[in-house]
């Protein structure tokens, strides 16, 4: 499928990203901030907001119009992909994909279908990241499915452990870092994939578990508010240039 | 009484003890291991010459090295062994009431000076520090296992900490050849807190159903970039430990939903199928 035409729809730097990598791979994609216009003629359609609700439901109700593309790729960071489809006149199209910023370190892509989606648009949609390079696992449909939701928790804890004055924001990332292996210190790495993605997940899980322990911590929605996102704002919980 | 500034004592002679001893030692203290029996102390310093014989062999550390490391440990079954040293290392069982016995003697055992460091992982450092007189020289020292390989200490202000013993303590661990973090007396400190996630959550996930053990450990590597997944590392670390770690903090936070422990955790610690060290756990390991 190198030649099929593709419609990418987001604002985020996973929107950029997914562009510049499937042109690269040979794909005739194309941006678009709303999805307005963005169904003329592509067949596939990778929406990529992760919320809030309004906006997002508004994207995938644009993608009923006449010329329907066959699959619509969404992210699933904040909301399962069966509640995503239930916005759309035919659910059958939706596979949901969760993964955070940089694509570039991913090796793998998580993807899911809804309640109500068939064999076929998962396999386009797996066939298309593979076209990128990835590999794929599919997984059951969930806010933030894996990764994405058990790094959002991780995260989560040491916004809490920072707000609580348990130690400083350098002095977290380092203990991680030294003390578990992981590729970045949790607060950098929040930085890096946007405090609002990692919001999302974790308004995702709170909402459709109704368990506490998904909680947000304060400081994340107040600094999500804010704008205070990370890398892409020039401050998160540390101060970038540019 | 006057303290010995090259001199650090070590309380309890089993993994941890012995690996911190055996950091000391390398860093140029003289180091002296208490515990309760000759037969404990002999079997934690025989660990440090293994560690050290195979250090040589791989060709780290030189036979004369190796010689001096060895000269400067020594081992006492009396805790009065300790009293001249300018710090202590407790790195006793994981036991409240045993913990605050052994600094209630040691605050009458050793210099007001001497700096008093608990080891803990996951009982309040302000609590041991209340069996002493003199909690202003208390705090914690909390090594990775293994101490020689891991470079983290996280250093642990209790309430009553004075800076200057802080700061004092930051000072040793870079002499150690260690990477000192300021924490907090907070359950889990930064390291076992923010990570039980990365346990708990995969549990989680796997108890939801249609995702496998392979599936989720791979996802995390491969996806997450992490160099190793959930379940092996549980495997790894020892499911009853991690168990553990995770139980305590979910009673020191008075069972915030964020730790609770998870019945697959439970149901394999019950089941005697602890991971590695037992040939099975979440994977099935070897011919045992």
């Amino acid at each position: 499928m190198a030649q099929s035409s593709l419609a990418i729809i987001g604002t985020n730097r996973l929107a950029e990203e997914l562009l510049e990598m499937s042109r690269t791979k040979g794909f005739q994609a194309a941006l678009f901030p709303d999805a307005e216009r963005a169904t003329a003629s592509a067949s596939m359609v990778i929406e990529t907001c992760a919320g809030p609700e309004e906006t997002k439901k508004r994207f995938i109700q644009k993608l009923d119009g006449p010329s329907r593309p066959s699959v619509i790729l969404t992210s699933c960071l904040g909301f399962t992909a069966s509640h995503i489809a239930s916005w759309t006149e035919r659910p059958e199209r939706v596979v949901g994909f969760a993964t955070f910023y940089p694509l570039k370190d991913r090796k793998m892509i998580e993807l899911t279908g809804g309640l109500r989606t068939p064999e076929g648009p998962l396999q386009e949609a797996e066939g298309f990241f593979r076209a990128l390079g990835k590999e794929t696992a599919r997984v059951k449909d969930s806010p933030g499915l894996v990764f994405p939701r058990i790094l959002s928790l991780i995260i989560n804890e040491a916004v809490r452990s920072l707000d609580e004055g348990v130690a400083g924001a350098e002095e977290i990332d380092v203990a991680m870092r030294l003390g578990t292996n992981y590729p970045s210190g949790p607060l950098r790495w929040a930085d890096q994939i946007g405090l609002d993605e990692v919001l999302a997940v974790l308004e995702g899980l709170e909402r459709e578990s109704g368990d506490d322990r998904y909680r947000p911590a304060p400081l994340l929605r107040k600094m999500v508010r804010g704008r205070w996102q990370g890398e892409k704002s020039g401050k998160g919980f540390y101060q970038y240039k540019g | 009484m006057t303290t010995n500034p090259s001199l650090i004592g070590i309380v309890g002679a089993g993994t941890m003890g012995a690996g911190i001893a055996q950091v000391s030692a390398q860093a140029g203290w003289d180091t002296v291991v208490y515990d309760i029996s000759q037969e404990f102390v002999d079997q934690g310093l025989s660990r440090i010459r293994g560690f050290l014989q195979k250090g040589r062999e791989r060709g780290k550390l030189s036979a004369e090295e190796e010689r001096k490391i060895l000269s400067r440990l020594h081992g006492s079954v009396k805790l009065e062994g300790l009293q001249d040293a300018s710090l202590v290392i407790e790195a006793a069982l994981e036991k409240l009431d045993l913990k605050r016995e052994i600094f209630h003697q040691l605050d009458s055992i050793c210099d007001p000076t001497t700096l008093l460091a608990t080891n803990t992982s996951s009982l309040s450092v302000t609590a041991i520090a209340g069996a002493t007189k003199n909690p202003q020289r208390v705090l914690g020292m909390h090594f990775f296992n293994p101490p020689p390989l891991m470079a983290l200490v996280e250093v642990i202000r209790a309430d009553r900490t004075s800076p200057a013993a802080m700061e004092k303590a930051v000072a040793i661990t870079r002499r150690l050849g260690k990477t000192p973090v300021c924490v907090q007396d907070t359950p889990g400190f930064i390291v076992n807190r923010i990570a039980r996630p990365f346990y708990n959550e995969a549990l989680r996930i796997l108890g939801e159903g249609q995702v496998s053990v392979e599936s989720v450990d791979r996802i995390m590597k491969d996806a997450g970039g992490f160099p190793m997944g959930p379940f092996e590392l549980m495997d790894l670390i020892g499911i009853d430990i991690n168990f553990a770690v995770t139980e305590s903090l979910y009673l020191s936070f008075f069972h915030d939903p964020r730790f609770r422990p998870s019945p697959i955790q439970q149901r394999m610690v019950l089941a005697g199928e602890l991971g590695r060290k037992t040939g099975r756990g979440f994977y099935t390991y070897g011919a045992k």
